[in-house]
């Protein structure tokens, strides 16, 4: 029986068969003897999840582009479908033609948070693909990229290579000089040898790891005769309006959290979020012109169906004509009923003309981010936003019909008290009377508030990665003193979690190479998409830990010294430690530093010639 | 002015809810460029219908769109047009343009082809039933409703049906509001009278028929 055959026999089975389905409209299929290289992009979570995210739509169309290669998809089969292949001994398949992942040539990986860590260990193991990368002698080069590459060093046992940065152009370069070693018939080490000479790309097994007594980092260094760099410099694309961008994308047949049209206006944010990892390693902002976003509007519109455009960014009211491309998007695409939405709207921003635009189509929940509860712990996190500034957003939004407002906050932030978290409770209070303030006959019906609160994660390549995460106590103290003071406001509706997962979360994000031990235990014992609640399984996670030794306290709450060596230190995100440190010590001032849009705050980017000059 | 479409959907595509196959329509009929109508309202779609909904991990070769245009079209770019939107897993096999007051192919609906595939050991015994279950001028049985367990006669409901190998047959099935029998039923009635467990099916629609002005059996697309 075909490979094929034997999947189908298991769908009857199974949760959400479509994960497995493949054939979507946009799916790109090529003859497997017609190019060089396969390459295999596996997002370690759900298919849902996975073709909801931006970053594989680009590399997929990126590389398909090629005729010299050709990228299918892979993402981690639900716990249901991987029990049964293992049953059946179904081999990890990719969706586009059912090949099995260990005959490709390189396997992709996209590291978007910690927590499916656990998930790349499940995925090699059904493909069949040895864990650790000393025992491959053969299968696919395993190729790790995302947020998350910028401290890989717990993964650094069971990859191949690590890449920095922004993938379009180092994806290629990989694919390129796989081609080459192919040709030449080199031994399998030479590969990793050549690619560490790719800007941007690391290869954790040429460098020696050194350690203290006190089981910190003593130094990271490329092994003798290696070659490698002593640090390597994140790859950056300096003009996205020149870059590619796919002009189909794949359309799925079940519903995905994010199913519509993402059109990225710009890359980086440079507000200086002192807890924002995204806003370190994602600088400097790239903004693409408006003319090009209509094209790619165009084309999206007429080859995918969708009735919905969202313009993602890091910070979508920061760009910078954002009026007029709202007004250009709604009047182009209002006929065609295909409705604009922004995301991750930011609250300090002149949101009234673009929610004007953007209402005409569709109203959705409101949603801000004021992270902290006061002005202080605002002003220590650098969210350079006011309270005055939150109270005109609201009232703009209530005044011009919203009704629903989700407001979203972290626990546990650096010098955080219990005055800071009832402050949470007052401005949730501020809000509520901002909708009443408005005339009943203008105001739309039913207020929601929802308050999330989520526990901070120290990350490392940001201000606070010398910041220790929050004890356990001390945070369940404070979501139920939020709690109950949240109970007293009328028609809120307060959303927070254990902080377990945060923390296995925060071990991860400031790691070493020793946790790769930990990771494959956890891995063994039955851990796996750990960021789903309903699977994560805290007991298993400790015991990982004390059965390898290590603690995890040692990582999620030790405050660092400033003189500390980080296990990511040889790993530039383009943002130096320097820069970093120095906001570290702002912060513990209380001192806010403006987005550098209005002033170069030194952040390091200028070493990328020509990087801040093009806006 | 309408198009109604008959497309087919593989294998590969077969565990595509018919809700979801509903959504995907959407989105398709947005991508073929053609003038579709749309209703009125807070949150207009597509004018729209499907003939009959296929369960989840059958096959077809005879599923019908029928799909309102605000302006006249002709039928061959009508059918690029779909054609050019849909996935080679979703063939466009026959299109035919309709005015207005073309009932509702969904309402002309009295029957279906299909073949069923059985799986296991048991399938040549209980495709040895057909004969004596044809004979039978009554077939008990229990149908799962809405509503709950409903005793029915399931032979009248069984328009035709021959063996075509050791493990498939084909049949013809009443599929009207009232009065319809699902696959999977009748090869449970035919595993009862083998005395075996009921297998796992493989389903594939042929057709979809009505009733011509005669009163004779004519495919969908025909009337």
């Amino acid at each position: 029986m075909s490979i094929s055959e034997r999947i189908e026999n298991l769908l009857m089975s199974v949760q959400k068969p479509v994960r497995y389905m493949g054939g979507e409209f946009n799916a790109v299929m090529k003859d497997p003897n017609a190019v060089d290289v396969r390459y295999a992009f596996l997002f370690p979570d759900t298919y849902e999840v996975g073709m909801s995210h931006l970053g594989m739509k680009i590399l997929y169309h990126a590389i398909n582009a090629r005729d010299d290669a050709w990228c299918e998809r892979v993402f981690s089969p639900w716990v249901d479908m991987a029990d049964l292949m293992r049953r059946d001994g179904i081999p990890l398949f990719s969706l586009e033609s059912r090949t099995p992942i260990r005959e490709f040539d390189l396997l992709g990986i996209t590291l978007q948070y910690e927590m499916s860590f656990t998930n790349i260990l499940e995925a090699l193991d059904l493909a069949g693909i040895p864990l650790r990368r000393e025992d491959r002698s053969e299968g696919p080069f395993v190729i790790c990229g995302g947020p998350c590459a910028f401290n890989p060093e717990p993964l650094a046992p069971f990859v191949d290579l690590v890449a920095l940065g922004d993938g379009e152009e180092e994806t290629q370069q990989t694919i390129d000089l796989y081609r080459k070693w192919k040709a030449a018939g080199l031994p399998r080490d030479e590969y990793l040898r050549m690619a560490a000479q790719i800007p941007g790309i690391y290869v954790p097994s040429l460098y020696d790891v050194t350690y203290n007594a006190d089981g910190t980092v003593a130094s990271v260094v490329p092994k003798p005769g290696s070659g490698a760099p002593k640090v390597v410099r994140r790859a950056l694309v300096k003009d996205l309006d020149s870059a590619v961008y796919p002009e189909r994308l794949i359309v799925p047949y079940g519903e995905i959290v994010h199913n519509r049209i993402m059109l990225e206006i710009f890359r980086g944010c440079t507000r200086g979020c002192r807890f924002c990892q995204a806003g370190m390693i994602y600088r400097p902002i790239r903004e693409r012109s408006i003319e090009r976003l209509m094209r790619m509007a165009d084309s999206l519109v007429a080859s995918t169906g969708y009735d919905e455009i969202s313009l993602m960014s890091l910070s979508s009211g920061d760009y910078s004509c954002l009026p007029e491309l709202a007004h250009r998007m709604v009047e182009r695409f209002a006929a065609r009923r295909v409705r604009i939405s922004l995301p991750s709207q930011r609250i300090d921003t002149v949101l009234t003309d673009t929610l004007k635009e953007t209402q005409k189509v569709k109203k959705t929940a409101l949603t801000l981010a004021p992270e902290a509860g006061t002005q202080r712990l605002r002003d220590v996190i650098n969210k350079g936003v006011t309270e005055a500034d939150l109270i005109r957003s609201v009232t703009d939004a209530f005044e011009q019909g919203w009704s629903a407002v989700k407001l979203y906050f972290m626990l546990g932030l650096p010098t955080e008290t219990d005055e800071d978290v009832l402050g949470i409770a007052d401005l949730a209070e501020k809000v509520r009377k901002c909708y009443f303030s408005v005339p009943r006959e203008r105001r739309a019906p039913g207020l929601r508030i929802t308050v999330s609160a989520s526990v901070f994660v120290p990350k490392n390549d940001t201000p606070f990665q010398w910041a220790p995460q929050l004890d356990y106590e001390t945070v369940v103290h404070r979501q139920q003193l939020l709690k109950q003071a949240l109970s007293r406001v009328k028609g809120v509706d307060f959303k927070y979690h254990a902080p377990d997962l945060s923390y296995i979360e925060a071990v991860f994000a400031r790691g070493d190479r020793r946790l790769g031990e930990a990771l494959e235990r956890a891995w063994r014992m039955g851990c796996r998409f750990d960021g789903w609640s309903d699977q994560f399984r805290y007991d298993l996670w400790l015991k990982a830990f004390e059965e390898s030794g290590l603690d995890p306290d040692f990582y999620a709450l030790r405050p660092r010294p400033t003189d500390e060596v980080f296990p990511w230190d040889h790993l530039d995100c383009g943002v130096t430690k320097d820069y970093m440190l120095r906001e570290w010590e702002r912060a513990l001032r209380e001192e806010c530093t403006p987005d550098c849009r209005r002033g170069c705050t030194g952040c390091g980017m200028k070493r990328y010639p020509g990087a801040c000059e093009s806006r | 002015m309408r198009a109604l479409i008959r497309f087919g959907k593989q294998p590969r595509l077969r565990f595509i809810s018919h809700l979801d196959l509903q959504r995907f329509f959407q989105r398709a009929v947005n991508r073929t460029g053609l003038p579709i109508a749309f209703t009125q309202g807070f949150n207009p779609h597509p004018v729209m219908s499907f003939s009959s909904a296929l369960a989840l991990g059958w096959t077809s070769e005879y599923e019908v769109i029928d799909i309102k245009l605000s302006a006249p079209m002709g039928r061959k770019r009508t059918e690029d047009a779909v054609r050019s939107a849909l996935p080679e897993d979703l063939p466009v096999l026959e299109t035919r343009m309709v005015d207005d007051r073309h009932p509702a192919p969904m309402a002309l609906v009295r029957m279906s082809d299909y073949i069923v595939r059985l799986g296991g050991e048991d399938a040549s015994a209980i495709v040895a039933q057909i004969p004596a279950f044809l004979d039978r001028e009554i077939v008990n049985a229990v149908k799962k409703t809405k509503s709950g367990e409903k005793e029915i006669n399931a032979r009248p409901l069984v328009l035709s049906m021959e063996p075509l190998d050791a493990a498939s047959f084909k049949t013809r099935l009443m599929l009207t509001e009232s009065q319809s029998i699902k696959p999977e039923l009748l090869v449970g009635l035919l595993s009862d009278m083998a005395a075996v467990e009921a297998p796992q099916i493989r389903v594939h629609r042929l057709s979809l028929s009505g009733l011509d002005a005669d009163g004779n059996p004519a495919p969908l697309m025909t009337l």
